[in-house]
């Protein structure tokens, strides 16, 4: 096995200089997890997880694992310890077997793991009760559990939550938590199974900081299982893998060298590395960089050599091709509260004014909890304006008081503040995809679930209509009609269950397309499928596509406008180009900016100005007309 | 922020009331129910309604949210007072002879305490669930129930799941609302219809539920094996409930209203004789 990866790895060199070490070091403290050939299917006869693997964690080294989905990486977690027992080979985890009978009790004393969702790893509903689940069960005396949850929540950033409930944190620190209810064991280990994939960016900052601070400061081995690449970077060292085999491993800015091959293992390069790999394609001789400051300075210093290099480009706007405007989307004065009256209420729009235009690929930017859902969710009427409920009474106002704002919507030619507006039409003009929407399946068949829509909205239709549009919104999703309509959906792989659950609200053909998140919790390959199926969709025949993101690259890759909410009010509505040349702004209310936004910012400061629309390719576009014009002037 | 769980009754604030242990609350629950069932004059009543209105005033909740409680079981009492006037027999007949309907004076006053006694029941079990978070009251029941541990009673395990529920059911509920708005957004409709059709149109809902429900459990089943748990043996316990003089001070309450109850009893036929007749159940 050990021939097959250094066979497949092109970082050979590093592994075998490597072997030795580990062999010299044979002393068991020092190797915290040992992989022996180690095999592992989930049912028997089915195809195996994973595949003779082998490997090392040294004590105190920050490793990552990166694998697209389906890779076999959280399998191999379960594994450490003993949540799963391989089928053949051996796993030891400082020296214990995790096969040999009471050792994974023992095992998971000294390896935590942290799953990837923390709902569903909480037991209590007070954070200090949480946390202190692991020492009760250890049997480890009060005192000392009040001084471990003083500590964990410490080293976590949390400790001003002790005596708090989780359901009111954001992911982040939900998963902060979790993570301190693992520490409170006291482990050697620490294992993040996928554990920001369902995070927003700030999330997964906090949960990564958290884990590099803990490696470093506390000597935790840190074993770091995820599907974004830009994390795998903070690690000492990085293992890729591919249908239960490692077919790579190095340092971080090793494997990143080799980029087709990460492609070719479903996995993407950061963005970042496009961008290098795009410039040194043209001739602009950067060297690979792992952050867009470092990327900024290389431009910079290449820029000096070439000496007579333009140092601006006037920017060329795109001609924007719409002029229909039937489909227009127009929020006045919106506010909404939640629990309003109760001791609970909560307010979570302030008062947006929004102006979606026809044809737009609109994105909605802010924090979870900054109110965007709860925007996207009055669009099509799901949240009713108060005028439009049938028990509503218009109040007549104080006196000497003005009559207070209503707010108002109109989507196309619905009036959404009028009782009589028929808002199953709305509903079927304007289509809502949910986060995670997987999660909405319920029918036997692929095929009933797809035409849930289509019956409730069109009353009557002849079942070959149904027949011929439900085999439309599969293909369009990129699905084979013919293969997947008997199925259930529940049998189907999970990127393949989105696509089904996008199948089901496109079914309908609405002229105006609503999706939350909805790459959320992919890995990178499914995220780039699911972008340019929007693409795809927006182009061929729906007029206006909005996506609500956390997620800047994302906006600034795809969108044609976005608006930024910002605890529940417009604090920005402009387009990417000039969005995110305003990157102090979005800086200060706490969101990030894309990494193209970043660099810009840094050439900025070195005097060299660009004026880009932020995506990947027109950045690395307009450096090297940096350089053609540099050339043209010598 | 706010401290605790916001779903059920729990209403937020700072008093007295709020600040007790709850097992003080759940012992003094018991105790003012025992007070007034056993309590047969109007004074011992009138007493135990003082008491509350001392409670409700010391809880600081307001007395709109208190009395909100009856309007569930307003049928119950209605139907039990009309049943109770009607057909309590007694010698004291009020309506003329000749009516089929015969009301006694016993069965007027019987109905009056009955109602009194199941107004001040409800009342008492507001304000317990209105000053105590779940996760408190579960912490109480949990430990008043410790002793049964003798008998084998798996007092652990149930306080571990009580727990658990507790701590899923405002993640169900967001879960619940979230599948609801986007089968409504593919044209769902959950407000019409006869009542099969309105029973079919729950399976979208119930499905999904049902699903998620499922891969939460099993999800929280490894991290909970991932965190060394291994069923009650040796294990410890960090919560600690501890009485403090605010219980002290319930707890001498909840003694002088028993006491003020019973001697009630005993010596309201010594105090008012002239109208004993009216102030005791017969």
């Amino acid at each position: 096995m050990e021939e097959k990866i250094n066979g497949a790895s092109p970082l050979n060199e590093n592994a075998e200089n490597a072997a030795p070490a580990d062999k010299t070091a044979a002393a068991a403290e020092d190797c915290a997890v040992k992989f022996d050939g180690v095999t592992f299917s989930y049912a028997e006869g089915s195809a195996p997880a994973l595949k003779n693997v082998s490997l090392t964690v040294k004590k105190g080294e920050f490793l990552a694992i990166i694998g697209h989905n389906g890779s076999g990486k959280s399998t191999l977690a379960r594994l450490i310890n003993g949540l799963l027992l391989p089928d053949s080979g051996k796993v030891t985890v400082f020296g214990l077997d995790t096969s040999e009978g009471k050792n994974p009790l023992k095992i998971r004393r000294r390896a935590g793991i942290v799953f990837q969702n923390p709902d569903n790893q909480m037991v209590a509903s007070i954070i200090e009760d949480d946390v202190a689940f692991g020492p009760e069960n250890l049997g480890v005396e009060r005192e000392e559990i009040g001084r471990r949850i003083d500590w964990a929540l410490k080293a976590v950033g949390m400790e001003a939550y002790r005596t708090g409930t989780p359901s009111r944190l954001s992911g982040g620190q939900k998963q902060r938590i979790a993570i301190a209810g693992v520490l409170a064991i006291k482990p050697d280990i620490i294992i993040l199974d996928e554990s920001t994939a369902m995070l927003d960016p700030r999330g997964r900052r906090e949960v990564m900081g958290v884990v590099s601070k803990l490696n470093k400061e506390e000597g935790l081995t840190a074993i770091l299982i995820t599907h974004f690449m830009e994390e795998a970077l903070l690690a000492d060292r990085t293992i890729v893998m591919n249908r239960g085999e490692i077919v790579m491993q190095g340092t971080p800015s090793d494997i990143f060298l080799h980029s087709e091959r990460l492609e070719a293992y479903n996995l993407s390069l950061p963005r970042i590395g496009r961008i290098c790999k795009a410039l040194q394609k043209s001739g602009v001789g950067v060297a690979d960089c792992l952050s867009p400051e470092a990327l900024a300075e290389e431009i910079a210093q290449e820029v000096e050599k070439l000496g007579a290099a333009r140092r601006s480009l006037p920017y060329i706007p795109a001609p924007s091709g719409n002029s229909s405007h039937e489909w227009d989307i127009d929020v006045k004065d919106l506010t909404f509260t939640y629990s309003a009256k109760s001791p609970f209420a909560s307010k979570a729009l302030k008062g947006i004014n929004l102006h979606i235009d026809e044809g737009e690929f609109f994105g909605i930017i802010g924090h979870t909890g900054s109110g965007k859902s709860t925007l996207v969710q009055h669009l099509n009427a799901l949240i009713k304006l108060p005028q439009a409920n049938k028990k509503y009474r218009a109040k007549k106002p104080k006196k000497g008081q003005p009559a207070p704002v209503l707010p108002h919507i109109s989507v196309g030619q619905f009036n959404l503040a009028d009782k009589k507006c028929d808002f199953l039409k709305l509903r079927e003009s304007v289509g809502m995809v949910f986060q995670y929407p997987e999660y909405q399946l319920f029918a036997e068949t692929v095929s009933a679930d797809v035409a849930f829509g289509l019956k409730n909205f069109r009353k009557g239709i002849t079942p070959e209509q149904t027949e011929a549009a439900v085999r439309d919104a599969l293909e369009m999703v990129g699905l084979s009609y013919e293969e997947v309509k008997d199925k259930s959906p529940f049998d189907l792989s999970g990127g393949q269950k989105r696509r089904v659950a996008i199948a089901g609200v496109i079914v309908t053909r609405p002229h105006i397309l609503i999706l939350d998140e909805p790459a959320a919790g992919l890995d990178p390959l499914g995220k780039k499928e699911i972008m340019e199926l929007l693409h795809k969709i927006h182009r061929e025949w729906c007029s206006t596509v909005i996506v609500v993101s956390h997620d800047m690259d994302e906006i600034a890759d795809n969108c044609t406008k976005a608006a930024v909410i910002s605890d529940g009010e417009v604090a920005d509505c402009a387009s990417p180009r000039e969005l995110f040349r305003k990157a102090d702004e979005l800086t200060s209310l706490g969101l990030d900016v894309p990494l193209t936004a970043k660099a810009c910012a840094r050439l900025k400061e070195l005097g060299i100005e660009i004026d880009t629309d932020f995506t990947c390719e027109d950045f690395a576009d307009k450096v090297i007309s940096l350089f053609e014009g540099g050339k043209q002037d010598a | 922020m706010l401290n605790d769980v916001t779903f059920g009754q729990y209403y937020p604030a700072k008093s007295f009331v709020h600040a007790l242990d709850p097992r003080t609350k759940l012992l003094f629950l018991i105790a003012f129910i025992v007070a007034i069932f056993i309590a047969d004059t109007f004074y011992g009543m009138i007493l135990c309604a003082l008491a509350l209105m001392v409670i409700v005033i010391a809880a600081r909740v307001p007395f709109g949210s208190v009395l909100r409680s009856v309007k569930g079981i307003l049928f119950i009492l209605i139907l039990t007072s009309v049943l109770n006037l009607f057909f309590h027999g007694g010698e004291h007949l009020l309506t003329p002879e000749n009516w089929v309907i015969k009301i006694y004076r016993e069965a007027i006053v019987y109905t009056v305490f009955l109602l009194l006694r199941l107004f001040l029941l409800v009342m008492a079990s507001a304000i317990l669930t209105l000053t105590t978070t779940p996760v408190r009251l579960t912490d109480g029941i949990e430990s008043l129930l410790t002793p049964l541990k003798w008998i084998k009673f798996p007092v652990h395990e149930l306080a571990l799941i009580m727990s658990i529920a507790l701590r899923f059911i405002p993640t169900l509920i967001d879960e619940t609302n979230r599948i609801i708005a986007a089968q409504k957004a593919r044209g769902a409709d959950f407000e019409s219809g006869n009542i099969i059709k309105r029973i079919k149109s729950v399976v979208p809902i119930l499905i999904p539920l049902l699903i998620s429900a499922f891969r939460r459990a099993e999800e929280l089943g490894d991290a909970m094996d991932a965190r060394c748990y291994s069923g009650s043996k040796n294990r410890t316990k960090y919560k600690k409930l501890i009485f403090g003089w605010r219980d002290l001070v319930a707890a001498i309450v909840c003694a002088a209203l028993i006491a003020g109850v019973v001697l009630f009893n005993i010596y309201a036929a010594q105090i008012f004789p002239q109208i004993y007749e009216y102030i005791v159940i017969s």
